[in-house]
């Protein structure tokens, strides 16, 4: 009798990317609902909520809800609304919710993103934006103005003149959704009014870019921020303010008093900085079986009552007006700066072009702080841009690759028929069949895990990967894009060749380094007599054993411009520092040590191993008869070493030509993308230059014919050897 | 380089760790064999001389020049190594002809060189193929050819027959030997083999736990062993030693069932040991005075000869005799036990080697007592 109303009940599924005290105050709500759902109604509509990756959820979306495995209702950032939209993901809500009768006073603005074609197609539940996060400890009362903040940081610097410099404010400069609320204080958008598409080159971003110019070459804030360096900086009170989101809050250290307070306005035009700020809003799902029912979900969602609970316990800025009366919120010191802001903030833009903004965008700033004149870096900047932006490939017939496509298969199983009657394939196989009985799972396993990826990501290739989300046909447009340099001259850093050239000289580098440190260091370690031998080799396998992206972390924080340690050594020794990622030479050699240090480790290893096989006697009838140390090694140890090195310094040399780790995040392919090398170009097309994913993956499969091609060259030198 | 050099080891104390004292000389062109059981330093010993381990104190000196702070490369000596350590990525030709490349050689001389160390080795037709093409008598040829063709000083080989089959190893001593005597140069030889030993050497030095025992001829290491080491080491069947003590010239064995009683005139009264070689006794088939009856308990055919195994008590001893007439086992016979062959050994207690007791100076002639 009991289970009698739960099986009559109607389930609702909202799916969310919450984490900690977000998801927390969701599944308060979601319990307080379903409670009174269950003593109120004979007919309880009763909400699970799922939690899924904040990465994955976009793609979880498009793939679930066509297909009806989606989710009722769910919670997610706006900009992608207007996609959704395009592929018919969502439920309008204007015929279900009626906003402003039916709810409570909403922040102003906040639903308007959310609507396109005149229709509503969310309820935003709060928003995310930036504030100014101080230490109350080094600022009581938190400035108003940015005049006010560079004059207490020239305070705190006079403060303690002998202790490593402090600063009034840090920020991750380079990052173009913290600039963008410079920006909007000298007047400017992203998309300006009276345009569609987002732009680089306008008078205000000239101005605002060479207003955070300023600031750096006055010394008002460090170089070469990071957000991983902006939260030590807080943390050990190097800098009192630091511009941040709510995320912070975590990475704050326990003891270290804060408090939150809006953005300062910009003393040169009198104007607040206005942060970029996502609204996160609940969706219905086009296919929801209950659209009635999920609205009245989300209708409690927004409502008062859930509103607080999302407040105080998920700390969120929500939009429902009310609930910033309430006197516990009000007491809050961090939602209270966050209330602060809502007064100043720019919803972020939805249009699909946004995706290619933030890579060229970035560069432009990455440029200006570098020294480049504002201008000219976003005059560079706004044609990348443009390139991006350039209209997709035109449609190609599918009729001649089908053709050649099945005349190919057709082919191909003529041969083998041929071939295997010929051959009695068949009755062989049959003989064997247990054994291909024991080969199947494998090969099953090898069929799905990895010929069919590599099928799906080169048929990829031939697609476009279109604005509204969808696939579409393009045959070889995107090769020739590629190898005829569309997108740029053939001798610009983001062309396939220029990346071709540095790849190649990168992975020659680095295999001929790996080789020689690993063989030399296995030549030192292979006296059996010498002392601590094994605590050596174990010492010089370390590297090797810590996750590379933790090293290549560690070793981009020591190629800091004003923090890194070789710096601090070299300004130690007097000379000069070295801005690292500010030229070609320099940032390659950067990444260069940091995959020698991760990579010769494996060659000394496997030199170990191989030097094992030459017998020492070799050596010593090679020193009887007249040779040096020297002479021995190289006319008779390393040639016998050579045959059995040459498959593991192929392997090496695969693997770096691969090696994305490093590139992306010790360069991160600076300065302008000129380090990266083809894998992480291939990266950047897919992810920051607006998904282009047919492009990517053609790049990709240009990768592949590379190291096909360059492991035959090599097999065939190394056959060439063996048969001398 | 044509002219054979003579070769001085050690002074003072400890060469290293593994080695003792140790004071050997070999003269020009001699041919010396270092012989020992495994472990004896025979060939740290070698190694000393390659220059390739470094003694911790003494001297090793080639033709009167110190060596010990000259490079292995300077010091003009070919090894032949047990494994003969060829260089695998070179042709047999390459094999030769690299020392002489590394000291600059013109190729021309080179070539004749080679070629000339290949036809005394016969190994001409091998010229053009790898080690790994080879079989094992034919690397053991050309390591050999890569030593000869340098004619280097001094020749060290380390157990270089070890790795063959018995019948090619014999064939091989015989070649060394002659090719010792057509280069008439220095050689050391290092080998756990008795018999190479014996067949090969000019001169034998015993080496045991990393002391010299005895250096000499080796008719003399056969014949004046100088303690039971040396005397049980050469000869097959070890030569028979019977414990007992000499008192009042006269040796008397102390096992109590074997009534032998050999006079020992002049040698120290005490405990001692009788070392007889199985080919100096002798076995009637009748009972005669200073006969001792002994049962056969084992007969080993060799083909021209047997090795009869006695059994006497507690005492084993071993005659070699010819097959025709042998006995067959477990009959009876009676063993004559000539003194003139008699070699006579201290027996200190709790020490394994004795030395050899020396006899009187005039040697008396000696009669067989009973």
């Amino acid at each position: 009798m009991l289970a009698l109303p739960l099986l009559l009940a109607t389930k609702l599924v909202v799916w969310h990317a919450y984490t900690g005290g977000e998801e927390q105050a969701l599944e308060q709500v979601v319990q307080t609902w379903n409670k009174a759902q269950r003593s109120a109604s004979d007919d309880p509509t009763l909400v699970e909520a799922v939690s899924i990756p904040y990465g994955s959820m976009a793609d979880k979306l498009q793939a679930a809800i066509p297909r009806g495995h989606g989710p009722d209702v769910f919670i997610f950032a706006h900009d992608l609304v207007g996609q959704w939209v395009a592929q018919g993901l969502l439920r309008k809500l204007d015929d279900l919710i009626r906003v402003p009768p039916t709810l409570a006073p909403l922040v102003p603005g906040s639903a308007r993103p959310l609507t396109d074609g005149g229709a509503l197609w969310g309820l935003p539940l709060s928003l995310k934006s930036l504030a100014l996060f101080y230490r109350t400890d080094l600022v009581p009362e938190p400035p108003r103005t940015t005049e006010a903040i560079f004059a207490l940081g020239a305070r705190l610097r006079s403060e303690a003149p002998g202790q490593p410099r402090r600063y009034g404010l840090a920020y991750d400069a380079a990052n173009f959704f913290c600039h963008a609320a410079w920006l909007h204080a000298f007047g400017g958008s992203i998309i300006p009014p009276g345009g569609e598409l987002p732009r680089l080159h306008t008078p205000q971003q000239v101005a605002a870019l060479e207003f955070v110019v300023g600031m750096q070459q006055r010394g008002d804030i460090p170089e070469e921020m990071t957000s991983v360096l902006v939260t030590q900086f807080f943390n050990q009170g190097r800098a009192a303010m630091v511009i941040n989101g709510p995320w912070f809050i975590g990475e704050i250290e326990r003891g270290v008093p804060y408090g939150v307070a809006p953005l300062p306005i910009v003393s040169a035009t009198g104007r607040a900085a206005a942060p970029l700020t996502t609204i996160e809003a609940g969706y219905l799902s086009a296919y929801t079986r209950s659209p009635q029912k999920s609205a009245q979900f989300l209708s409690y969602l927004i409502g008062a009552e859930a509103a607080l609970v999302r407040a105080r316990v998920g700390r969120q800025s929500v939009t429902t007006l009310s609930v910033w009366q309430h006197a516990d919120v009000q007491r809050d010191p961090v939602l209270r700066g966050f209330y602060g802001q809502l007064g100043d903030l720019v919803y972020s833009p939805t249009h699909p072009a946004m995706r290619s903004f933030w890579d060229p965008g970035e560069k432009a700033l990455r440029q200006g702080l570098r020294g480049v004149a504002p201008d000219g870096a976003l005059a560079a900047a706004q044609q990348q841009l443009d390139r991006y932006l350039r209209p997709p490939p035109a449609t190609a017939s599918e009729v001649p690759y089908l053709a050649l496509l099945s005349a190919l298969l057709l082919g191909g199983a003529a041969y083998a028929v041929v071939r295997g009657r010929r051959q009695r394939v068949l009755r062989a196989a049959w003989r064997n069949r247990d054994a291909y009985g024991y080969l199947a799972p494998a090969a099953v396993a090898m069929v799905v895990l990895t010929l069919l990826p590599m099928f799906v990501g080169a048929a990829m290739a031939l697609f476009n990967y279109d604005s509204d989300g969808s696939w579409r046909f393009v045959g070889l447009a995107n090769f020739t894009s590629i190898l005829l340099c569309r997108d740029g001259g053939c001798l610009q850093p983001l062309s396939f060749y220029f990346t071709l050239v540095v790849t190649l000289l990168w992975t020659a580098a680095n295999v001929v380094l790996h080789v020689l440190i690993g063989g030399g260091l296995a030549l030192l370690l292979r006296d059996p007599l010498l002392k601590l031998r094994g605590v050596y080799r174990m010492l010089l396998i370390v590297p090797w054993a810590i996750p590379n992206y933790i090293t290549a972390l560690i070793w981009k924080g020591m190629f800091n411009r004003q923090f890194g340690a070789i710096n601090i050594l070299l300004q130690s020794l007097g000379l000069q520092p070295v801005s690292f990622f500010t030229s070609f030479a320099t940032a390659l050699s950067a990444n260069i040590a940091t995959n020698v240090w991760l990579g010769f480790p494996f060659m000394m290893v496997v030199a170990l191993g191989n030097l094992a096989q030459v017998p020492v006697e070799i050596e010593e009838a090679a020193r009887l008869d007249g040779a040096t140390r020297w002479q021995a090694l190289r006319k008779v140890v390393l040639p016998i070493l050579w045959p059995s090195m040459l498959p593991s310094i192929l392997l090496g040399a695969v693997w770096t030509f691969n090696m994305f780790n490093v590139v992306f995040l010790v360069s991160g392919g600076e300065p302008d993308g000129a380090t990266d090398i083809l894998v992480s170009q291939a990266y950047r097309w897919a992810f920051s230059r607006g998904h282009r994913y047919g492009y990517a993956a053609a790049y990709a499969v240009l990768i592949f014919l590379i190291l096909v091609a360059q492991s035959a060259v090599m097999r065939r030198a190394s056959d060439h050897d063996d048969q001398d | 380089m044509d002219k054979p050099a003579a070769l001085g080891i050690g002074k003072g104390p400890a060469l290293n760790r593994i080695l003792g004292d140790i004071c050997l000389e070999v003269s020009d062109g001699e041919l010396l064999v270092l012989v020992g059981p495994s472990g004896c330093g025979k060939t740290t010993l070698l190694r000393c001389i390659a220059g390739l381990e470094e003694p911790s104190r003494g001297e090793i000196a080639i033709d009167g020049r110190s060596v010990v702070d000259v490079p292995p490369r300077d010091r003009d000596i070919a090894m032949v190594f047990q494994s003969y350590a060829l260089y695998p990525h070179m042709t047999v030709f390459d094999n030769l002809a690299f020392g002489l490349r590394m000291r600059k050689t013109p190729a021309a001389e080179i070539t004749r060189l080679v070629d000339e160390a290949a036809q005394m080795l016969e190994i001409s037709h091998l010229i053009k193929r790898y080690p790994r093409e080879l079989s094992g008598g034919q690397r053991q040829r050309v390591a050999m050819g890569r030593a000869v063709v340098r004619r280097p000083k001094v020749f060290l080989f380390d157990e270089p027959l070890s790795n063959l089959d018995a019948a090619l190893r014999q064939q091989m001593r015989l070649e060394l030997l002659r090719l010792h005597r057509r280069l008439s140069a220095t050689m050391v030889y290092v080998t756990h083999d008795q018999v190479e030993a014996m067949t090969l050497a000019d001169r034998i030095a015993v080496l045991k736990q990393g002391e010299l025992v005895q250096v000499g001829p080796p008719a003399e290491l056969y014949n004046q062993p100088c303690n039971t080491f040396v005397a049980r080491f050469f000869g097959t069947p070890e030569m028979n030693l019977i414990p007992g003590a000499i008192e009042g010239g006269e040796f008397v064995a102390s096992d109590g069932e074997l009534k032998l009683r050999v006079p020992a005139v002049g040698y120290p009264a005490g405990p001692a040991s009788l070392g007889i070689r199985a080919e100096d006794l002798a076995l009637k088939s009748r009972a005669a005075a200073g006969l001792i009856a002994a049962r056969v308990d084992v007969v080993e055919h060799l083909g021209s000869e047997d090795l009869i195994h006695l059994d006497l008590g507690a005492t084993r001893l071993v005659v070699r005799c010819a097959t025709a007439g042998a006995p067959t086992r477990a009959s009876e016979v009676f063993l004559h036990v000539p003194a003139s062959h008699c070699h006579f050994f201290a027996r200190p207690p709790g020490v394994p080697d004795g030395a050899r007791l020396k006899p009187p100076a005039p040697a008396a002639p000696l009669e067989l007592v009973s």
